[in-house]
């Protein structure tokens, strides 16, 4: 009996795996086979038909371009400011390191769902604070629709992203930088190396690890993420900014073609797992040191 | 001299990276003549905090609060019951295929929303739990679990197995040892726990947008989600939803800041 005690407790927990994750992947692959509409039901058997259709769609390939550009883009802009906070913070001047530390963080700890918002606010062409600017600084005419131009919409995403994204990096750099030995420093400046010189062949060196879990946890991230494209720019104009998980909603609850988007699901889970198997690979090689 | 460079630095950066929320507090104190004003003023003499009562009265805001409310604490309450349970089974049993669960909790961590809404939509309106509070509530329990389960397994293992033991020579056995023994003792980090379980569900966005259709049903994320872009002209009142949203978050990450970052940098990090 006693060896059963250890199932019994994991039971209800796994009860709610299998309900957000073994059966709606099972139930997903079975319906991106079915020609299926959520308003018109049918359960047609079509095969690898609507995989088809998804890889024929132009749309397809514009998400999925536009998916990647936001992932890698916003990832290494957020690792690069997060770096530089990161080297800013480690100059030690007292208490204000922690006040700057805690202000820095701030943009992780609120609602994505905010960060959209507080961004499409700050970027409205007429009322904006930071059309204002430009516009007094003589950079652009008035009225910039950043948000509403195919050319800047999906450059305005990566912007909020990278806001939201870089506290986490900053905040990884800094315990990474904390743990470099001093002594390096101190031998390299008995060499006569200059402060450029330490920066390349100590600070950076040792933050490769570090940089390289934040790069692939950063992708994996934005690659899942809906709520910036969704709360600031529905994917619009014309899909200019349109990344998958938001095209997998408008297929399937706005064209409810439930085929298609399942379909679409199915492969964006292929690619998430690829990039969750590179991710694996990076923590298993990293250096114990 | 320096030191006042780098100050002066750090406060700069400081007010550039806060500038959109500070615009967006701005704006939430202003009345709807200023909002929507050539040039736009940071400060003005009509500010007021008329926003944030108006919201609440003219925009389903109340509504919304009392669906965060019910939907963020009671999937804490799931969470943590289910998850101390596995926790418990994780760090005090030994058994056939631990690692591989431990695992397929770990990796359900990484889940993409986007593959697994359109099946969960269509059981829960099988079911008749779609646009429940109820729904909404299983769903985020069973997002948080692995992440709860995580956290309660390390609590866990911290304690001394020599204080179980005695339990349970003193006749206890081994539930009411989890009940009268590891529980209490590990109440800081079930308390931490709670707190983050509590913000998951309270800022989650995807799986609420899509799993409710009615005011009676849909949470603050949903709200201020949807209404950009519909309600334009109450800019004033949608800063003060999304001001007061934010306020929980920020309170509990000022108190749990030191907590939050060591775990993440021990997790992820080195």
């Amino acid at each position: 009996m006693r060896k059963f005690t250890p199932y019994v407790l994991l039971f209800p927990a796994l009860l709610f795996t299998v309900f957000v994750l073994v059966y709606p992947l099972a139930q997903n692959l079975i319906n991106s086979m079915l020609n299926v509409s959520l308003i018109k039901g049918g359960n047609q058997w079509v095969g690898l038909h609507n995989y088809g259709r998804i890889f024929n769609d132009a749309l397809f390939w514009l998400a999925f371009r536009n998916t990647a550009i936001y992932a890698v883009a916003g990832t290494l802009l957020a690792l690069l400011v997060g770096l530089g906070l990161a080297l800013l913070l480690n100059v030690k001047v007292g208490r204000v390191n922690d006040i700057a530390a805690f202000l820095y963080t701030i943009p992780w700890v609120v609602s994505p769902v905010v960060a959209g918002f507080a961004w499409k606010w700050v970027l409205n062409d007429r009322f904006g604070i930071v059309n204002y600017w430009l516009t007094n600084a003589g950079i652009v005419k008035l009225g910039t629709s950043w948000l509403g131009d195919p050319h800047t919409a999906l450059l305005c995403v990566i912007v909020a992203r990278v806001w939201q994204f870089y506290p986490f990096a900053m905040v990884m750099f800094l315990a990474g930088l904390q743990t470099i030995p001093q002594e390096q420093y101190e031998a390299a400046a008995v060499d006569g190396a200059t402060t450029f010189r330490k920066f390349f062949n100590i600070t950076l060196p040792n933050l490769k690890s570090v940089s390289s879990v934040l790069l692939v946890l950063g992708v994996i991230w934005s690659f899942n993420d809906f709520n910036m494209v969704f709360v600031m720019t529905r994917g619009g104009p014309i899909n200019a900014s349109m990344v998958l998980p938001v095209l997998v909603r408008e297929l399937s609850f706005v064209h409810f073609d439930l085929g298609a988007g399942s379909a679409l699901s199915i492969v964006t889970f292929a690619l998430l797992v690829s990039l969750s198997y590179l991710y694996l690979k990076v923590i298993g090689g990293r250096d114990p040191a | 001299m320096k030191k006042t460079m780098i100050i002066a630095l750090m406060a700069i950066l400081a007010l550039l990276v806060l500038l959109p929320f500070l615009w967006t507090i701005a704006t939430s104190l202003k009345p709807l003549n200023e909002v929507n004003k050539y040039p736009p003023e940071w400060v003005s003499v009509n500010m007021s905090l008329k926003p944030y009562g108006d919201m609440f009265f003219y925009l389903p805001f109340s509504r919304y609060t009392l669906n965060s409310l019910i939907v963020a604490s009671c999937s804490t309450v799931l969470t943590l019951m289910v998850g101390s349970l596995a926790a418990f089974a994780f760090a005090r049993f030994q058994f056939a295929g631990k690692n591989i669960f431990l695992l397929v909790f770990l990796l359900s961590q990484m889940l993409p929303g986007a593959s697994v809404i359109i099946p969960l939509f269509q059981l829960l309106q099988r079911i008749g739990l779609y646009d429940t509070h109820l729904g909404l509530i299983l769903v985020h329990t069973a997002l948080l679990l692995p992440f709860v389960i995580w956290l309660l397994y390390g609590f866990f293992l911290g304690i001394p197995g020599e204080v179980e033991d005695a339990a349970l020579i003193d006749g206890c056995s081994r539930m009411q040892s989890l009940w009268k023994v590891i529980l209490p003792l590990s109440l800081p980090g079930i308390g931490a726990t709670a707190l983050f379980a509590f913000l998951g569900s309270w800022n989650e966005f995807f799986f609420a947008l899509l799993l409710t259709s009615s005011d009676s049903t849909k949470t603050i994320p949903v709200g201020i989600g949807l209404f950009v872009g519909e309600y334009l002209d109450v800019w004033n009142q949608m800063s003060a939803a999304a001001v007061l949203f934010s306020v929980p978050p920020l309170i509990l990450f000022m108190l749990t800041r030191k907590t939050l970052i060591k775990g993440l940098v021990a997790g992820a990090g080195k």
